[in-house]
């Protein structure tokens, strides 16, 4: 119960596409998140699947049932916004309840279910109380007790912890995947931090410009990305131009690195900050340079170094916090053959531009 | 104590003219060099309160047009004030100022002509033709004041409430109403004060037979019975005090003020 269908889903304002032809499956039980920075279509697509927004062509489908004619509360999709948005003006047990009562559920039954639902957002007791009387956290709480009392078959949270903060959000977290896994609930997740969307989720949709352009696990998502653009929106920094020969890159600034990976033509070389290791002391490893510290970041869980390689290749390795480092001490960096990935840069502007000087 | 002080000033500048009407309402005359009446007496009440009198009858007129113009122009306004205040579309600035301009330009100007046609559709004289005419500075203002209300008022609301199972009435009756319920207040105060005191549009359309509260109030000007005036003056007044006092009643509601911004 509750696998959510998009096929071919393009929604235009005025012309300009905010969704364009997307297709997307997700499985009855699964924890989504539709990643992507603001303005690439997320929330179009989320207000499209609610039923407040009509899809100019495609089908939304849950169950096999074709919704795109069925208003948004026949569609048993559930939404979570990001203020909460309690109804100010009933208390916490009556907002809980609201959906029962839209339900025709009798007052004895609802008040029975709004009370089992709020002690499993940690909240009993609280039923009288106005929403004014609430805290961010708790509100949001409420807000996903409301939607989760009429058993949804989706629920979808729009930036349902953004206007946390962090301590809080992650106790959220925590909460909204203990209710899933309780009830079973398909979930989707709208949401531009990339962090939360990792936590979260079994699988990534990731979003740029009205269109999906990877869909896959968070750790799929994060070793093996599609493209530059998507790297960099998982926290990649590392991306250099180079030119592949099977399993041999070479930089344009002349290193030769071994890969596990096998590619072909000119590619753009990206290794993540966190998988590259810095020793003190030369070493007899493969992909191996001399570097110097260039500067260094405390971050509490990380030390972000900048090393420069002898041939000015500027690399940032995020790595043990409590090894101390000193700026322009000589390290040797290494770049391990299985954490190293590359895609095709036919269209880099940089390489584009050294063929012409030559 | 300076925040009393000011109060009671506020209060005293406020009443202090309503003073004199409530002493003519029961003097027996009261000519220049006297400070106070002579004589004193209730006799003017008495009339007002006389079955000869025609003042029930008025109340009664007044009551029906001012309350059936306040439900029309809440009808006109809450729908016209949410696509005012909540969407964006091509000329909304031209329409805002369109709906403005039965506030802006006189009735005398228009009154003739809309006096045409009302004799033409067979109105004029009759109750409805006077709300109709009412309508007309009326709708105006609660449209506007209810585009301010939901231009504050977040639609997340309704589709919150649409996705757990409401209906779009039961949306509108359960959360956008609950919601906006102090602004549906003010708009409505303003357009039956405005229905209740309002004098030329009545007397026109009106053509005599509708008679008012302030049309009696106009014909006893004429007669120059200072003491009735005064007293058939306080009677126009209370209805207005009444609905001022429920409606900042209802606006002290804390809670019914929930996502309301500038009112």
């Amino acid at each position: 119960m509750g696998q959510l269908v998009l096929e071919r889903l393009t929604k235009r304002f005025s012309d300009i596409p905010a969704v364009l032809d997307l297709w997307l499956e997700i499985e009855a039980g699964e924890i989504l998140s539709l990643l992507g920075p603001s303005g690439c279509g997320k929330s179009t697509t989320l207000q499209m699947i609610a039923g407040v927004l009509r899809p100019d062509t495609g089908a939304v489908q849950l169950d096999g049932a074709m919704l795109n004619d069925v208003p948004p509360e026949k569609r048993d999709i559930a939404l979570v916004l990001q203020r909460g948005l309690l109804f100010p003006h009933l208390t916490v047990g009556e907002n809980v309840a609201f959906g029962l009562k839209m339900r025709g559920v009798n007052r004895a039954d609802r008040d029975a279910q709004a009370n089992a639902m709020l002690r499993q957002v940690q909240l009993a007791g609280f039923g009288d109380r106005k929403p004014s009387e609430l805290s961010g956290g708790q509100a949001q709480r409420v807000a996903v007790a409301r939607s989760l009392v009429i058993q949804p078959k989706l629920l979808l949270l729009d930036e349902p912890l953004s206007a946390l903060d962090a301590n809080l959000r992650e106790e959220m977290q925590d909460l909204i995947l203990h209710l899933q896994a309780q009830t079973g609930v398909t979930m989707m997740v709208v949401t531009h931090d990339q962090a939360e969307a990792v936590v979260m989720s079994d699988r990534i949709a990731l979003m740029f410009d009205g269109q999906l352009r990877q869909v896959a696990t968070p750790e799929h998502l994060y070793r093996y990305p599609c493209d530059e653009a998507t790297a960099r929106f998982m926290g990649g920094v590392n991306f250099f131009p180079g030119h592949a020969q099977g399993h041999r890159w070479t930089l344009a600034t002349g290193e030769t690195l071994m890969s596990d990976v096998a590619q072909n033509g000119a590619v753009q070389v990206t290794i993540r900050p966190e998988q590259m290791r810095v020793l003190d002391h030369p070493t007899a490893g493969v992909n191996t340079f001399a570097a110097k510290v260039m500067s260094q970041r405390f971050t509490g869980t990380q030390r972000r170094l900048t090393l420069s390689l002898h041939s000015e290749l500027v690399l940032q390795a995020w790595v043990n916090p409590t090894q101390e480092w000193a700026i322009a001490q000589d390290v040797y960096v290494q770049l391990p053959p299985d954490a190293l990935w590359c895609f095709p840069s036919d269209s880099n502007p940089a390489a584009d531009l050294s063929l012409s000087i030559t | 104590m300076p925040r009393n002080a000011l109060i009671l000033l506020i209060i005293l500048v406020l009443f202090l003219p309503f003073l004199p009407l409530l002493v003519w309402s029961v003097a027996q005359g009261w000519f220049f060099p006297q400070l106070i009446p002579q004589q004193w007496t209730l006799e003017h009440w008495q009339q007002l309160l006389s079955a000869s009198s025609r003042i029930g009858e008025g109340v009664m007129q007044s009551l029906a047009i001012a309350l059936t113009t306040t439900v029309l122009s809440l009808l006109v306004g809450i729908p016209a004030g949410r696509a005012m205040g909540l969407m964006e579309f091509p000329g909304k600035p031209v329409l805002k100022l369109f709906l403005l301009t039965p506030i802006i330009v006189s009735p005398l100007a228009t009154l003739m002509g809309i006096q045409f046609v009302l004799i033409r559709l067979g109105l004029s004289g009759t109750l409805l033709g006077v709300v109709l005419v009412h309508l007309m500075p009326t709708i105006p203002y609660m449209t506007l004041v209810l585009a301010s209300v939901f231009a504050n008022f977040d639609v997340g609301y309704e589709i919150q409430a649409r996705s757990l199972g409401a209906s779009p009435i039961k949306v509108f009756s359960q959360v956008t109403l609950p919601l906006i319920a102090p602004g549906v207040a003010v708009g409505a105060l303003f357009a039956f004060l405005i229905s209740w005191n309002e004098f030329l549009l009545t007397f026109f359309v009106g053509g005599g037979s509708v008679f008012t509260l302030p049309m009696i109030l106009f014909t006893l000007l004429q007669g120059g019975n200072n003491g009735l005036i005064a007293a058939v003056a306080i009677t126009s007044i209370v209805p207005g005090l009444i609905f001022l006092f429920v409606a900042s009643k209802a606006l002290q509601n804390e809670a019914a003020l929930g996502g309301l911004g500038s009112v």
